[in-house]
């Protein structure tokens, strides 16, 4: 196991999720502490002090968003679990709401009690179903148990959850753009400012998390800040929950303390690359990150700020393993096709950029590539990045700037011989 | 109040406004495509890109103003951003200006010249989608000129609140199309989206391909399709491109409306009514005297007008409120003592048209009831027995009203049988060959000039009517 486990802390059982398993690992335990014995400022303080990162992919500190709402404001506050888990390699939320359900959903109640919110919603991506389902009856479970509703725990807190399916969209896991979808609206992210914690969903002070950043309350309450600051490195403190997929031999969800060596990870708990092939490269927290060749992250430790002096993000715990032998240029078309495929088309650079980024990689496959196409490559990246809406422009620009910095001689190579060095491969064949 | 520096110049500026705001109000022109003064931000163009110091690159539409805040509006970094959000904009663009109604008046013409004026960096093809598709009766789109800046659809969510816009798909083959169930041809107001969209996406069937605009000049004008009396500009051809060749009517004829800004009345919209003035003003004119029926010249018609009045016991005139304030007081002033005067409606609501809103439209669909009334009363014409002649200014009166003996002379614009009937007609100029002025229903005066000559033998009315008080000629 890497490191420490707080929120994989249990044995995967066909049961495991029910409210009755949870409750016998100690269920619902941090709820009663928070309610019973501390003050909802109390509670900010304890998670501010912890230092969460926000495990979506910006790491922005839970803590600072969470102080700029001020519960007693007379306002109505809404919290949003971001379960919109749509970054291509990442996997990880949707093991929380298989899995331990009922620790989101605790851990949601104490961010309500903390936050003065009376209406929380968790905006589930569409196309997960057995996390739907799980989740939904969980949600049901809580209800009966007197989890939710008015009067928890014999207290004054009333708080109702609702589940929300979204249509598929990408766009709509970006908060602003949930809150539009969340509201009935095209996701359309929106600007900024206001912020969103000032106002969001139906203008008023909303605070959105993502699922794996709000399943650490529940640990935080019931061990405190410092025990959480004892876990993972003084920069990046606790775990993540990584999906390891592409060409590695035990793919899946790990719950990674942060700073654990990066290829002890890859090559002891996951198995190491397929086939016992080199590593050619890893996509760190999903395709919106840079991309970092295995010399790279030979001396890497798996915490925020080591990926960001590498110059790449840990992103959304996304990690996709690519082995030597896999063609890039192949890699860039599959990447720049989903780009193209969910701009929401709201802002332009995004809207006409990801188009263009497309077709011109679409061509260079297909052998009709320029010796200026590279050139064009990283003028549209460079004009998406920062002036876009949202980072979905900016994150196209990323993914494409990180892969041509590497490898541009093969995108050389396939524009100058009309073919792939590398045969165009993508997957690990046997026989190759 | 926050003080912000824009290109090195220090301006005071009202906390929340905008930079953008700030920016224009005080001379340094951004660039803009979805920012409209009256529609909510929507920062999707992206084109409004300036620079603050520490900040780097921003858009200048959503951004609050704060004090000591160093606004760049053409630094190198903003320059060659601009450039490349036109390269973006102009990407899927088709580019077909030549046979788009909007050139010469297109803002991303004006900005590829101004910003970017480079050939795009693209050879690959574009993304082709529909052209001409059927908005509304009244407005075709062409999706591949279009840029996506939704000022549309936020029109028709803030402004005329029909909805009846939406944005249907996403990435760069999202299209503007029509909501179900809320047709835009429903929306009085839909016009509109032709003239606040910034390219020639949004057409008028009105005027596709029936002038290139710089041949056209405009006349500030008042609508007098109700009593709002929105401030209009009357696009018609200039002089020097008149054509010699085709049918003169070509050259003095009403091209296009569109608004006049005019904060006090209407802002810069108007409504569909107010774009078919032509069907209004350009209805077969009468432009001969008559009397019983027989055409005259026009000084005997005049001479037996006066005739008329001058044996007159009991007169009546009625009173035209689609006169302007000038001629009202020339009636006054030269007839108001000879004639009971009732002020008459000369346009009543037609069939399928909108009562009232609380945006411009009013119920009242003449546009000077008010000076009208001010001058002559608000009671209703009252023609008693012994009323033995009448004086009828104007449209809209029904002649079987008239009492069993009574004398008619009347005054009008347009070809009726009604003008046969009458003991004298006189043919009166429109509103598009006179300035003059309309006091519109809350009391504001607004003016409008003259776009086209009138013919010789038709009056103006308060040249006439100060003709008319005269004695008759050869009559002690």
């Amino acid at each position: 196991m890497p490191g420490r486990q707080l929120i994989m802390s249990f044995p995967v059982t066909t049961t495991s999720h029910t409210l009755a398993e949870y409750r016998k690992r100690g269920g619902y335990g941090a709820l009663e502490k928070a309610l019973k014995e501390m003050k909802p400022s109390d509670v900010t303080k304890e998670v501010s002090a912890a230092g969460v990162q926000g495990r979506g992919g910006a790491a922005f500190p839970m803590g600072r968003k969470w102080q700029v709402v001020v519960p007693d404001d007379g306002q109505t506050h809404y919290l949003i679990a971001n379960a919109d888990e749509g970054e291509p390699g990442t996997f990880k939320d949707r093991w929380i709401l298989e899995n331990a359900p009922h620790l989101l959903l605790e851990s949601m109640l104490i961010a309500c009690y903390a936050l003065n919110v009376r209406n929380c919603f968790v905006y589930i991506r569409g196309e997960f179903d057995l996390p739907y389902r799980r989740l939904s009856a969980a949600v049901e479970e809580a209800y009966e148990a007197g989890y939710f509703g008015e009067g928890i725990l014999d207290t004054d807190l009333a708080c109702d959850i609702v589940v929300y399916r979204g249509a598929g969209a990408y766009v709509a896991g970006e908060a602003s753009g949930l809150l539009a979808s969340l509201e009935g609206k095209k996701s359309y992210p929106r600007n900024r400012p206001p912020r969103l914690t000032v106002r969001g969903l139906y203008q008023q002070p909303t605070v959105v998390n993502n699922v794996e950043t709000l399943s650490n309350i529940a640990w935080i309450i019931n061990n405190g800040a410092e025990a959480f600051k004892a876990v993972g490195t003084p920069k990046s403190p606790g775990t993540r929950l990584f999906s390891v997929s592409g060409h590695i031999n035990r793919p899946g969800v790990y719950e990674v303390e942060l700073g654990y060596p990066w290829m002890k990870f890859l090559n002891e708990d996951c198995g190491g690359v397929l086939d016992g092939r080199d590593l050619k490269c890893v996509v760190p927290g999903g395709v919106s990150s840079h991309v970092l060749t295995g010399a790279e992250i030979a001396s890497l430790n798996l915490s925020h700020e080591a990926l960001w002096d590498a110059g790449s993000t840990l992103g959304s715990g996304g990690t996709i393993v690519i082995a030597e032998g896999t063609c890039m240029v192949s890699l860039l078309q599959v990447i720049l096709r989903f780009y193209h495929h969910e701009s929401c088309g709201q802002c332009t650079p995004c809207r006409h950029g990801t188009g263009w980024m497309h077709r011109i990689i679409d061509r260079i496959v297909a052998g009709q590539g320029r010796p200026e196409d590279i050139d064009t490559l990283y003028y549209i990246s460079k004009f998406n990045d920062g002036t876009t809406i949202c980072g979905l422009g900016d994150a196209a620009g990323y993914a494409c700037v990180g892969i041509l910095n590497k490898f541009r001689d093969e995108f050389e190579y396939y524009i100058e011989h009309k073919r792939s060095r590398l045969n165009g491969n993508l997957e690990c064949l046997k026989s190759s | 109040m926050p003080e912000i520096f824009i290109n090195g110049q220090a301006i005071e500026a009202d906390a929340g406004q905008t930079v953008l705001q700030v920016a224009l109000a005080n001379g340094h022109f951004i660039p803009y495509f979805c920012w409209h003064p009256q529609l909510s931000v929507a920062g999707n163009c992206r084109v409004c890109l300036v620079e603050v110091e520490g900040r780097g690159i921003d858009i200048a539409c959503n951004m609050p103003v704060t004090d000591g805040m160093k606004v760049f509006t053409d630094s190198e970094d903003v320059k060659s951003h601009r450039k490349a959000i036109l390269q973006f904009i102009t990407l899927n663009h088709p580019v077909d200006c030549g046979i788009c109604d909007k050139a010469g008046e297109c803002t991303l013409q004006d900005y590829h010249y101004t910003y970017n004026g480079e050939p795009s960096l693209s050879s690959d093809e574009k993304v082709r989608t529909t052209k001409f598709y059927n908005l509304s009766n009244r407005i075709l789109l062409d999706n591949e000129r279009c840029i996506l800046c939704l000022r549309c659809t936020r029109f028709t969510h803030e402004i005329s609140k029909s909805m009846a816009l939406g944005v249907e798909r996403r990435g760069d083959v999202a299209n503007i199309r029509p909501v179900e169930n809320k047709p835009l041809s429903e929306d009085p107001y839909s016009d509109n989206i032709i003239d606040i969209c910034p390219v020639g996406a949004l057409l008028s069937r009105q005027f596709l391909h029936k002038s290139r605009v710089w041949y056209l000049e405009p006349t500030p004008s008042v609508c007098p399709g109700c009593s709002r009396g929105c401030s209009i500009n009357i696009w018609h051809r200039k002089p020097e491109w008149f054509l010699k060749a085709l049918d003169p009517k070509q050259n003095t004829s009403i091209e296009r409306i569109t608004p006049l800004e005019n904060p006090a009345v209407n802002g810069p919209w108007i409504c569909n009514k107010g774009r078919d003035l032509a069907r209004i003003f350009e209805r077969a004119r009468a432009d001969e005297a008559m009397s019983r029926g027989q055409p005259v010249g026009p000084s005997a018609a005049i001479d037996e007008a006066r005739r008329l009045i001058g044996a007159a016991r009991r007169p009546v005139a009625l009173i035209s409120n689609w006169g302007s304030n000038e001629e009202l007081d020339a009636f006054k002033t030269h007839l108001g003592e000879v004639f009971h005067a009732f002020v008459k409606r000369d346009w009543q609501r037609q069939e399928g048209e909108p009562v009232e809103d609380d945006l411009l439209i009013r119920a009242d669909k003449n546009p000077n009831t008010t000076k009208a009334r001010e001058l002559f009363g608000d009671t209703e014409a009252a023609l008693g027995e012994g009323t033995d002649l009448v004086l009828i200014w104007g449209e809209g009166f029904d002649f079987s009203q008239l009492p069993p003996r009574a004398r008619v002379i009347f005054l009008n614009s347009y070809l009726a049988p009604e003008n046969g009937h009458a003991d004298v007609f006189i043919p009166i100029s429109v509103q598009t060959e006179r300035s003059g002025h309309y006091t519109n229903s809350d009391g504001v005066v607004s003016a409008f000039e003259r776009c086209f000559a009138k013919k010789e033998s038709v009056f103006d009315a308060a040249v006439l009517f100060k003709a008319l008080a005269a004695p008759a000629r050869g009559h002690p």
